[in-house]
């Protein structure tokens, strides 16, 4: 296995600053990621992959949750519905 | 299991004392960096109450293929000088895992390698006799946990002989 070294405790605040600078951003613009195409590279180049496809993750549950919060739970609806 | 320096180490040599212990991996990218701010927060606030006995911060790898004993060094480094970095063969660390009950699952690596381990996440407070006394999960405050191992401690009393 290829032993890879664990971002440092500097490294992760860089990464974390640089998520959460994208994440205003796609705030600022209604979730539009073409105008935040810079922030998304700086992100992507201080996150490790892995990190970039968790926090990508994690956005869309925190959007997901913030909708229940606010319009409730909609089941989808059936395929085939009686 | 063997801590960060290479000594090999067993819960038993943590009897009598107080523990914290936490699992997770090092290229967590947000939650055990979280985590153990937390638990070594408390564990220091704690300290600097001269009538309660020191805390052993534990923290221990689900990730023993990467986290070796030199990873775990680097990675103990930020957060408290006397917390513990476990790890060992992966047997050593599922028997570990196995005995807190702790599930973890690492999910598949990518084209550079890299992968995360999906774990369920609990702070561990164990008492002097090695026994689970409670857990706290990511809706504890630090606030949350020190006033709990307080109170644990107040209320403590040890197993008879």
């Amino acid at each position: 296995a290829v032993k890879m070294s664990a971002p440092t405790m500097e490294e992760r605040k860089a990464c974390w600053g640089a998520r959460d600078e994208f994440w205003r951003c796609l705030d600022r613009h209604g979730d539009d990621g073409s105008k935040c195409e810079k922030l998304r590279l700086a992100f992507e180049s201080r996150c490790p992959q892995q990190w970039v496809k968790h926090f990508d993750k994690r956005r869309d549950f925190l959007k997901y949750k913030k909708k229940l919060e606010t319009e409730g739970y909609h089941p989808p609806e059936a395929a085939g519905k009686s | 299991l063997l801590d960060h320096t290479g000594r090999r180490r067993r819960m038993a040599d943590f009897h009598g004392q107080w523990v914290l212990l936490y699992f997770g991996f090092t290229r967590c990218p947000d939650i055990c960096p979280e985590e153990l701010e937390k638990l070594c927060g408390a564990v220091g606030r704690l300290e600097r109450d001269p009538a309660l006995p020191p805390v052993q911060p534990l923290f221990v790898t689900l990730d023993p293929r990467r986290d070796d004993a030199a990873a775990m060094a680097r990675y103990i480094r930020d957060f408290h000088p006397r917390l513990l970095g476990l790890t060992g063969s992966p047997e050593e660390v599922e028997a570990a895992a196995h005995a807190y009950r702790v599930y973890s699952h690492a999910g598949p690596p990518d084209e550079a390698g890299d992968y995360v381990v999906d774990h369920s996440i609990a702070i561990y407070l164990l008492g002097p006799d090695g026994l689970l006394l409670d857990y706290y999960g990511r809706s504890k405050t630090e606030e949350q946990i020190v006033q709990s191992v307080r109170q644990h401690m107040q209320t403590y009393k040890p197993l008879p002989d």
